[in-house]
């Protein structure tokens, strides 16, 4: 796969320098370094040019949250000010204990990390297996990898209908228990298609030594390979965290009052029309977009991978 | 000998077992629930009238597919959503790749914070433009009348075509880094070389980007562009957050109006007929995406 490159990575790919000074080939020095001369101040316009492209890029991209961020801990009096306040004064965390205390924004956080730490860890312990089994075996053959990408493509409006039916039949509506089930097998595509990669590349030497020495497979699994790919598995177990964290469909439905995640705690806010209440609604999006920032820093080479296959979407 | 056939019927049922938990939950919470739903969309079952039912054929799905004109309008809408938001997210997503892979230092840092728009849940993202497009107090109107552009707060969700056009910049400011980030994979997979015997030959950098960036790039952009069209027919939260679907059904999408139908109307036959068409034309999709990708590996 990995194709070979004649230049380092971090060269920029497209028209590198032609000719590095004074070490010209053509045995015409003047036309050579005038030419030479021309290249670099196109470099020198073009990487202004890049540049400046790409902090445009930042601010219509980031810019929202900048904006969000400083409404966050406005004073409620600058919301009505005429010129509009950027930047706070005198910034205040009042909009962040009101959404704590007033709009029970605790209680719906701490629902989000629950559902969202226990189906990244369920998601993992069900998919390592089917994985293992895919990776060695080659289970299932091409019939079951070709399953699971349309398991993925697989719109959830077609799921919700009847799990709703299901989970009130089991009263298992507004419970952790109901959301963690669905948010876990929804993963389980996504998680077995990344740790396929992840095992694929791990030596069977390495399991067959633990195996011969009276391991079982499973105790190989465990303790042999686990501990070697566990970058790999943090990997999916924070694209897990993401997804679930993000997935909104699911939690509007079959949420009550006491098992609201902040996805649905945000659109609470709504309900005033487009000038809502900005200081509670703004606190609750920054809080909604924690964990996205820190995962985006952490797994930035993993990006691609996680995001094509459908990492953040639950 | 017996350990021998103890090792063979070891090896037989081992596969199962390791595949078998994940195996047994993908079928009682996915491929049963859909079995379900199917028999449910050939019934009448409405819990707005109550909990008994009868078996109606193919009636849910010939009201859907020719007589209910809030469901074709909603496919329309979808579309209409889609068309621009995929070309949008196409030609900025290019624009934004080729700029970053020209870039040397920094690049990681950049392209993170690039895409952290693609991380954020729809939801989210579609709260804070929201909170912008606020007649009020958003930032666009109060930007508009600082510097001028506009004299009275301007209602951005009021009309049809409007509200239409902020869904679109929404989605793309939403989905336009994930493109970015697979163009960029792209473009960083095509050898250097070509692009140095091109320099040689005397091609300027614009010969350079049309003969060989794009060819080479076709199957990546192709890809990308298909994982976003099947997730857009799938377009709800933003749609929930940002316009609920007004004003009227304008920006309704076919997820959207299932939901409604579902959650809001009680029609659970119907609501579940509507999602089989769904899932019939992400299906139609979701091939067209496997033969491409068939197609770009036998290219490689």
């Amino acid at each position: 796969m990995a194709i070979e490159r004649g230049t380092p990575r971090g060269t920029p790919v497209g028209w590198a320098p032609p000719v590095p000074r004074g070490a010209n080939s053509t045995g015409r020095p003047r036309v050579a370094s005038r030419r030479v001369n021309r290249y670099r101040a196109q470099r020198v316009v073009a990487d202004v040019l890049t540049y400046f492209g790409l902090l445009v890029a930042l601010l219509f991209f980031l810019g929202p949250f900048f904006w969000i961020l400083t409404t966050s801990l406005k004073g409620n009096e600058d919301f009505f000010a005429f010129p509009p306040v950027w930047i706070p004064a005198d910034p205040s965390l009042a909009h962040y204990v009101a959404l704590f205390t007033r709009s029970s924004g605790a209680r719906y956080f701490t629902n989000s990390l629950v559902i969202s730490t226990l189906s990244m860890f369920a998601a993992l312990v069900v998919s390592l297996p089917t994985a293992y089994a895919i990776a060695r075996w080659r289970f299932g053959g091409g019939f079951l990898s070709t399953f699971l990408l349309v398991l993925r493509m697989l719109p959830a409006i077609a799921l919700i209908i009847p799990i709703y039916i299901m989970y009130k039949m089991f009263g298992m509506t507004n419970s952790y228990l109901g959301l963690v089930v669905v948010y876990t097998v929804l993963y389980v595509p996504f998680a077995v298609w990344l740790l396929v990669g992840f095992l694929r590349e791990f030596p069977v030497e390495i399991e067959e030594a633990a195996m011969i020495d009276g391991c079982s497979r499973l105790r190989a699994l465990v303790q042999v390979i686990v501990p070697i790919i566990a970058p790999g598995m943090a990997v999916v177990a924070l694209f897990a965290f993401i997804a679930t964290w993000n997935e909104f469909l699911f939690a509007v439905v079959l949420t009550g009052i006491e098992t609201k995640t902040m996805m649905v705690l945000v659109t609470s806010f709504t309900s005033g029309g487009t000038d809502m209440f900005y200081g509670e609604a703004s606190a609750s999006v920054v809080l909604g977009v924690l964990p996205a920032f820190a995962v985006a820093f952490v797994l930035q080479r993993y990006l691609v991978k996680g995001l094509a296959l459908g990492g953040t979407k639950g | 000998m017996r350990l021998a056939a103890f090792a063979m019927k070891r090896k037989q049922w081992e596969p199962f077992a390791f595949a078998s938990p994940s195996l047994v939950l993908i079928g009682l919470i996915i491929v049963f629930p859909l079995a379900y739903s199917f028999w449910l969309s050939l019934h009448d079952f409405d819990l707005s009238v109550g909990p008994d039912y009868n078996f109606v054929g193919a009636k849910n799905y010939i009201e859907a597919v020719f007589r209910d004109p809030r469901f074709l309008g909603s496919v329309w809408n979808t579309a209409v959503i889609i068309a621009p938001s995929l070309v949008a997210e196409l030609l900025l997503g290019l624009g934004l790749a080729l700029l970053l892979s020209r870039v040397a230092r920094g690049r990681p840092i950049i392209t993170a914070l690039l895409a952290i728009p693609a991380m954020v849940s729809p939801v989210m993202a579609a709260m804070a433009w929201r909170m912008m497009f606020g007649v009020k107090f958003g930032a666009i109107n109060n930007l508009g009348r600082q510097l001028g552009l506009i004299d009275l707060y301007f209602d951005w969700f009021g009309s049809t075509g409007m509200a239409i056009l902020t869904v679109v910049l929404v989605e793309t400011w939403h989905n336009t880094p994930f493109m970015m980030l697979v163009l960029l994979a792209g473009i960083q997979s095509i050898p250097q070389e070509l692009y140095d015997a091109a320099k040689a030959d005397g091609a300027t950098p614009w010969q350079g980007f049309w003969s060989i960036t794009l060819p080479l790039l076709k199957f990546t952009m192709a890809v990308g562009v298909m994982i976003r069209l099947i997730d857009l027919t799938k377009l709800f939260g933003l749609i929930f957050v940002l316009t609920y679907g007004g004003p009227g059904s304008s920006t309704e999408t076919v997820a959207f109006t299932t939901y409604l139908a579902g959650f809001k109307d009680f029609r659970m036959s119907y609501a579940a007929a509507l999602s089989y068409v769904i899932v019939g034309g992400v299906l139609v999709l979701t091939l067209l995406f496997m033969w491409i990708q068939r197609l770009r590996e036998a290219r490689a």
